[in-house]
């Protein structure tokens, strides 16, 4: 094409109907536009690895300032201070609340067995609160929270982080559509090689680290991995599993723990789709993706792209004439790229561009936009309550190696 | 109990080899070591369109852009290179860096690039078009600082730490020894080996990667007055307690060496300026070592730096 101009109108005028409505859309592939005023005044509670990461992303919002940070372990609060320049460090919840009552809203990354009493306690404060998933793990919490944030008038935004992606909003808008047509099967993985151990400057310090590999408090590779990718099933499907099965081993770290390494599960939804999920700390191949395989194409997500792959007999439409493609092994994926048609105006829609922004900072910014404009953010407490409970109900089948039934009324109620 | 751990980041490979109270805590030390340099990464790798760094470039001529702690203390610090190099150091070598991997360098003209911060808002913003970051080596540097951190959060004293092997860095000594053994290759035999306590050493050299413009061999780093790319006849290698700035000074040192001027002269007296090597004959220093990184064991035979 000559100019961009052209290809645009291109693609505008061209594109079939399924294809025109799946570029209609108003994705936004830039950070969130948020209204200019005074920073949100945020607190970052538990600053363990994660927390940190966190501390990263937040520094780099200039719409909202970080100005407490809580930890109960001495060490990683001073490391945490170290990145949050101008912030004051409490060692507790009660003694941030007490002593920085300016603060408007909390990020929780707290291990999950105590995000319950920490977010109870910043609910009751009256803050905005961003809550680490899975949200709990018990029922009895998620049910307690739920509670909690329905009575809050505050901003309750949970990190499952496919909500809040560019791409994976687009991807959702394909296969809303119908992109698909007849769904076969799911699947996703989390794979990475790695111990899952936190190290301690005190073999104390360690034990306490390490709740992960606590069996009475630790939901396992399905709840701390598995979760966040459950949720992008429940997202796009807006529905969620009847029944959970699964099982484990120890392939790689054997450590002494009890944790399994290496997990497979299986969610089943009413219609009989299921949705097989495997995670490991054994091996790095192929990492973590999220797949939906249909009679027409299949989806492929791996948080910063995607892609569509098309089978012989998909209906063609005009845009895909321009998309950028990528070969794996004899598939040809075309890659999903949020704001394509701007894109495509600026001639750019073949560089196969990625993300520009991470998807933890997509599910922040998206936060502190709607704690600051009060608005409804992405993933709702209560969407993450009943993916939480799904991964409770898997992980319960897990230990009991058993068939678990997830009722639909458990989830409704919370 | 020793544990050696290995990835792949920065288009280089890193690894450490560390001695720890036990095989669990080795490896969760070695890994949360390993994780501090797979953010480093991401955060300043040009090759990954949501890495900070890439952000950066992309809008930094339009407006401020909003940097975490660790990235701002870094630019400051290359700023603060800059300026004590008499400009030999400079980041914003980015759209020349680009093209010298494409293999089509355009003629050099000017100065690559400008940019400036702000300590208030804790931003950065370029104040000349066509302004791009590339952080080079002082990543690495930078990656082995904050990975020997996280070690000595997790409790370990005992590690030998290298990115690509031409940034080597070490944590306390081995047991029983007075430091880290490391070799340097082609470099005189009275300055072949230093012991390492404590200490970073960054070995750099112009052929490590090299263009072909007509009957010129261009070496990788640029002089950042000219945007030229320099000749591929020096090395060098810096020690120092820092990795980040001894990776500014080493590569600094390629192009004060190409202005005629002696490095010596403006390195701080903390920083020694082990060797430097002008080989007269030009096929050495092509054929000089680009082998991919090898694993080294440390603790028996010395760590060989590659130069970059």
């Amino acid at each position: 094409m000559s100019s961009s101009p052209d290809r645009r109108d291109f693609l505008v005028h061209t594109a079939g109907g399924l294809a025109a409505s799946l570029f209609t859309p108003s994705l936004a592939l830039a950070r969130p536009t948020i209204r200019a005023g005074a920073p949100l005044k945020l607190g970052v509670v538990g600053v363990g690895r994660h927390g940190r990461a966190i501390l990263g992303e937040l520094a780099t919002i200039p719409e909202c300032a970080v100005t407490a940070v809580c930890d109960t372990d001495d060490s990683r609060l001073q490391s945490a201070l170290r990145r949050a320049q101008g912030a004051k460090g409490f060692a507790s919840i009660a003694e941030l609340l007490d002593k920085a009552p300016d603060v408007e809203a909390l990020v929780i990354a707290t291990p999950t067995h105590q995000h319950r009493e920490v977010a109870l306690a910043a609910l009751a404060a009256g803050k905005h609160l961003y809550l680490e998933t899975p949200l709990a793990h018990t029922i009895e919490d998620l049910q307690a929270l739920s509670e909690a944030a329905r009575r809050s008038t505050r901003t309750v935004a949970a990190a499952f982080h496919g909500r809040a992606n560019p791409v994976y909003s687009l991807a959702r808008s394909f296969f809303r559509a119908g992109a698909l047509r007849e769904l076969a099967t799911l699947r996703a993985q989390n794979h990475k090689k790695t111990s899952w151990r936190t190290a301690g400057s005190t073999p104390e310090r360690e034990r306490e680290a390490n709740w992960q590999l606590d069996p009475a408090v630790s939901l396992g590779l399905i709840g701390e991995l598995g979760a966040q990718q459950f949720d992008v099933f429940h997202w796009f499907l807006s529905k969620h599993p009847v029944s959970a099965r699964a099982r484990g081993d120890l392939r790689l770290h054997k450590d002494g723990r009890e944790v399994p390494d290496t997990v497979a599960c299986e969610l089943t939804f009413e219609d009989g789709l299921v949705l097989d999920w495997s995670g490991t700390l054994a091996n790095s191949y192929e990492g973590r993706f999220e797949l939906f395989q249909g009679a027409m194409a299949a989806i492929k997500l791996a948080w910063t792209h995607g892609w569509m792959f098309k089978e012989g007999d998909a209906p063609t439409a005009g845009w895909e004439v321009y998309a950028n493609r990528q070969q794996f092994h004899n598939d040809s994926g075309i890659t999903l790229i949020a704001d394509a048609t701007k894109l495509a105006a600026q001639g750019k829609l073949q560089d196969g561009v990625g993300l520009p922004y991470t998807s933890l900072y997509y599910s922040l910014a998206d936060f502190v936009k709607c704690a600051t404009e009060k608005a409804a953010p992405a993933c709702s407490l209560s969407d993450a309550a009943r993916t939480s409970a799904v991964a409770i109900l898997a992980h319960q089948a897990l230990r009991t190696r058993s068939e678990v039934a997830i009722d639909p009324k458990l989830l409704e109620a919370l | 109990m020793h544990e050696r751990l290995a990835t792949a980041a920065m288009g280089t490979r890193f690894e450490l080899v560390l001695e720890a109270r036990d095989a669990a805590h080795a490896r969760a030390a070695g890994e949360a070591a390993l994780e501090e340099i797979e953010r480093c990464d991401a955060r300043w790798s040009v090759f990954r369109s949501d890495s900070l760094l890439s952000r950066v470039n992309r809008e930094a001529l339009a407006h401020d852009v909003a940097l975490d702690s660790v990235t701002f203390e870094l630019l400051e610090a290359c700023l603060r290179f800059q300026q004590a190099t008499q400009g030999a150091f400079d980041i914003a070598v980015g759209a020349r860096m680009r093209e010298f991997r494409s293999g089509a360098l355009s003629p050099a003209t000017e100065r690559c690039g400008a940019f400036e911060l702000d300590a208030a808002r804790r931003s950065v913003r370029f104040t000349r078009a066509g302004t791009s970051l590339d952080l080079g080596a002082i990543a690495k540097g930078e990656a082995l600082e904050r990975a020997a951190e996280a070690l000595r959060d997790a409790g370990v004293e005992r590690a030998l730490l290298h990115g690509g092997t031409s940034s080597v860095l070490a944590l306390g000594a081995p047991s029983g020894a007075s430091g880290w053994r490391v070799q340097l290759a082609d470099f005189d035999a009275d300055r072949a080996e230093v012991a390492l306590c404590d200490r970073a050493l960054s070995v750099s050299a112009t052929h490590g990667r090299t263009l072909r413009v007509g009957e010129r061999e261009l070496g990788h780093v640029l002089d950042p007055h000219s945007g030229a790319a320099l000749a591929p006849q020096a090395r060098c290698a810096v020690l120092g307690p820092s990795a980040r700035e001894n990776e500014a000074w080493s590569t600094a040192a390629l192009v004060l060496l190409a202005r005629g001027l002696d490095p010596r002269e403006l390195a701080p007296a903390h920083l020694e300026v082990r060797a430097m090597h002008a080989p007269t004959d030009p096929t050495r220093a092509h054929s000089a070592p680009t082998v991919p990184p090898r694993a080294h064991d440390a603790l028996r035979e010395p760590l060989c730096p590659t130069p970059r």
